[in-house]
């Protein structure tokens, strides 16, 4: 008797509670303190690096405007990436950065390290809640680690509203320590790149390479603070300006990054190791919208970052979302980014000037423009979850910062073009 | 046309009334001002049309009709049918403790916080004409013996919540449906989590201490609904007599928790099983548990 009474009656009186309301039965849960969201990112650079991202959120809801927010990131990555080395017209050998083992480069071709694979785990948590009335406070951490590199940080925020809500004011403060330490050490600035054929022996050969290292490992801290100011302009508008302010000490150096060293006739005479300085402080601002235009949403945003490595750029970002029937939308995305090359880029060194005190010829912190085409689908579920498919192309086109290419550099590409492309699945529940 | 009133509240607008002997509020996502106060018109219209139909103490509700006609078959309409279909189920689901037949009661039991306890007597005088299984319903039709009568106050609220919900959802396009929740006296629903994902924190009136709200609770989807005795009971010799009655015995149902709040998908659903949970009496959390739902007992 006891047992038929304490019996699950729920699903069939809510098929007939539906049955009542004229609506289909519904299923899940119906109390959720718990947000979650889950993606899957695929990257592919045409010939060169390949990703998949696997990332987890949750943002638990404690009550009282009280939340825990954890997050999991997996990364994996593998595929070739550009050394800095200049192509040539005939074959060239590179030692790989661990100092075992060499690869060819065919005549022609942008050096490319095709040793890169690298599995990265990020974990990420932060609490926020309020502090007094219209004030809130979150703090939190993040580690990540690779095979070679380890980030630890801590960082918090503190913000105000005013004008009953409408106005925003938030300071945060992060800082972060980074360890490197890479397969075969760090280099010393410049330091050649040996090749084991220059040597008789394997004994003299690592002789000459233990030489050419520096020290096992180093350190990086970055202090970062953002400034931000969201104001609601209308019911359907809403604007938002950031500062931002990166201050970073320590090795910043690219470990598996070269610099070629050329004579008259462009032809390689030698392969350096590059040299970053160990200070940078980058500014930026940043102005975001998001409006509501009868039915569709847009999201258009523009950033000006700028630092002492006189390196500057400009991004533009539009993202619109636009019912696509009843229950679909789609949001196409431009992003266009320009930037400046920092003041000691170099696509190569010349055998007949002094060395600078630093020069990096990473086609990264070169003179380039980029942009991102894509378009994201997205579908609200039954039980309010979302499912969305995102599929995008990026290409970064490095560009010739006004240097002149001596001989035989004039008639290869040393500024080769980037495409690479995206498809993400995201799923929040 | 019921007098509504609205306000700005914590990054929602709220608008509210008073219907079914309950504050009604319907809350706004947003600072919408003009459009909250045509849904809370809206749900105030739709409110009282269902009181107007299903209220006991208006004498000429359909309900009233029904209660009135007794003896002879009387044709029903398809949303009363529904109801009474709903009722039928609840009934046999529950083995037989939601009784919507169990109503006469009242006139045995006044439950103002007096000692004034019924006597097994008049308890015995009235057990003959409750039973929803002396009640026949058809399709379209209703059979109900002279002398009983039919209420449906422990469903009509409940099912206000929902329709007033589906109502002002199908003001909208799917895909531009603002977040809104619809809140009489405690029993609501939201129609989404909020826009920033977050929960809607709605408070649910303490039995223990009447003016103190539960704050705890939040919703994201799907509905609550309270059943509890927070001042309807009757106290005697220090026994606390709840007003939930076994239609078997005629008696309040004893070492019941003071009130349960269940989640599920609708209202109607929420309130029904918050109800049943409570006439188990003290395996009331051992019955939620059963359920599979999640739910507060207090």
């Amino acid at each position: 008797m006891q047992l038929k009474q304490l019996a699950n009656i729920s699903a069939a009186l809510a098929a007939a509670s539906c049955a009542v309301l004229g609506q289909q039965a519904q299923a899940g849960t119906l109390l959720d303190d718990w947000q979650f969201n889950s993606a899957i990112l695929l990257y592919n650079e045409t010939d060169r690096v390949s990703a998949a991202e696997a990332v987890f959120t949750a943002r638990g809801d404690f009550g009282d405007d009280k939340y825990l927010n954890l997050g999991l990131v997996v990364d994996a990555l593998t595929g070739a990436s550009a050394t800095g080395a200049v192509a040539q017209p005939y074959v060239q050998s590179f030692t790989r950065p661990s100092g075992r083992g060499s690869y060819e480069v065919a005549p022609g071709d942008t050096p490319l390290d095709d040793t890169f694979h690298d599995t990265r785990v990020q974990l990420d948590a932060s609490w926020e809640q309020p502090l007094a009335p219209n004030w809130r406070i979150s703090g939190g951490g993040h580690l990540s680690k690779e095979y070679d590199y380890l980030s630890l940080g801590l960082n918090g925020s503190i913000a105000r509203d005013f004008n009953q809500k409408n106005t925003t004011l938030s300071l945060g403060l992060a800082y972060s320590h980074d360890s490197i330490e890479p397969e075969g050490g760090i280099a010393a600035p410049f330091a050649p790149m040996l090749l084991r054929s220059s040597f008789a022996d394997d004994e003299s050969y690592q002789a000459a390479f233990a030489a050419t290292r520096d020290r096992a490992d180093d350190t990086k801290d970055t202090l970062d603070m953002l400034l931000g100011l969201t104001q609601v302009i209308n019911r359907d508008w809403l604007m938002q300006f950031n500062y931002s302010l990166s201050v970073a000490d320590g090795y910043m150096t690219d470990p598996f990054k070269l610099v070629s060293v050329v004579n008259s006739n462009g032809e390689v005479q030698q392969n350096l190791y590059e040299s970053r300085p160990d200070k940078r402080t980058k500014h930026s601002l940043y102005w975001q919208n998001k409006l509501h235009l009868s039915g569709s949403y847009l999201d258009a945003s523009y950033r000006y970052m700028w630092d002492d490595w006189e390196l500057s750029s400009h991004t533009a970002d539009v993202k619109w979302r636009l019912p696509l029937g009843q229950s679909w939308y789609v949001e196409p995305q431009l992003r266009y980014y320009q930037q400046s090359a920092a003041e000691f880029y170099l696509p190569f060194l010349q055998q007949d000037e002094p060395v600078p005190q630093y020069a990096s010829a990473d086609y990264r912190i070169g003179k380039m423009s980029a942009y991102t085409l894509g378009a994201k689908f997205g579908t609200k579920l039954a039980a309010g979850n979302e499912l969305s498919f995102r599929i995008a192309m990026y290409q970064q086109t490095p560009e010739n910062d006004g240097v002149t290419a001596p001989g035989i550099l004039a008639d290869v590409e040393l500024y080769e073009k980037v495409t690479a492309v995206m498809a993400q699945v995201s799923y929040s529940f | 046309m019921t007098a509504i009133s609205v306000q700005q509240g914590n990054n929602c607008v709220v608008g509210r009334f008073r219907a079914m002997a309950s504050p009604c509020e319907v809350l706004l996502e947003g600072q919408h001002f003009a459009l909250c106060q045509q849904l809370t018109q809206l749900a105030a219209a739709e409110v009282e049309r269902i009181e107007q139909k299903y209220s006991r103490y208006r004498s000429n509700s359909v309900l009233s009709l029904l209660n009135h006609n007794t003896g002879q078959w009387q044709a029903v309409d398809t949303e009363t049918a529904a109801l009474l279909q709903f009722a039928n189920t609840c009934y046999t689901l529950s083995d037989g403790l939601f009784d919507i037949s169990s109503g006469i009661l009242r006139r045995a039991w006044r439950f103002d916080g007096s000692d004034h306890i019924a006597s097994q007597q008049q308890l015995d005088a009235l057990l003959p004409f409750i039973g929803w299984h002396k009640v026949t319903l058809e399709a379209d039709q209703l059979f109900l013996p002279t002398g009983m009568e039919l209420d449906l106050g422990g469903i009509a609220k409940e099912y206000a919540v929902d329709k007033v919900l589906q109502l002002l959802s199908q003001q909208f396009p799917v895909a531009d449906l603002p977040g809104f929740v619809v809140n009489f006296g405690g029993d609501m629903a939201c129609n989404r989590p909020r826009d920033d994902g977050s929960l809607w924190h709605i408070g649910i009136e303490n039995p223990t201490l009447a003016d103190q709200a539960i704050s705890a609770v939040g919703l994201s989807q799907g509905a609550l609904a309270t059943s509890g005795d927070s001042r309807r009971f009757l106290l005697k010799n220090g026994v606390r007599y709840s007003h939930i009655l076994n239609p078997k015995t005629g008696w309040p149902v004893t070492d019941a928790p003071r009130s349960v709040t269940v989640a599920a998908p609708n209202c109607l659903l929420a309130g029904m099983l918050a109800t049943t949970a409570l006439l188990q009496g003290a395996d009331a959390g051992a019955f939620l548990q059963a359920q599979g739902l999640t739910y507060w007992l207090t």
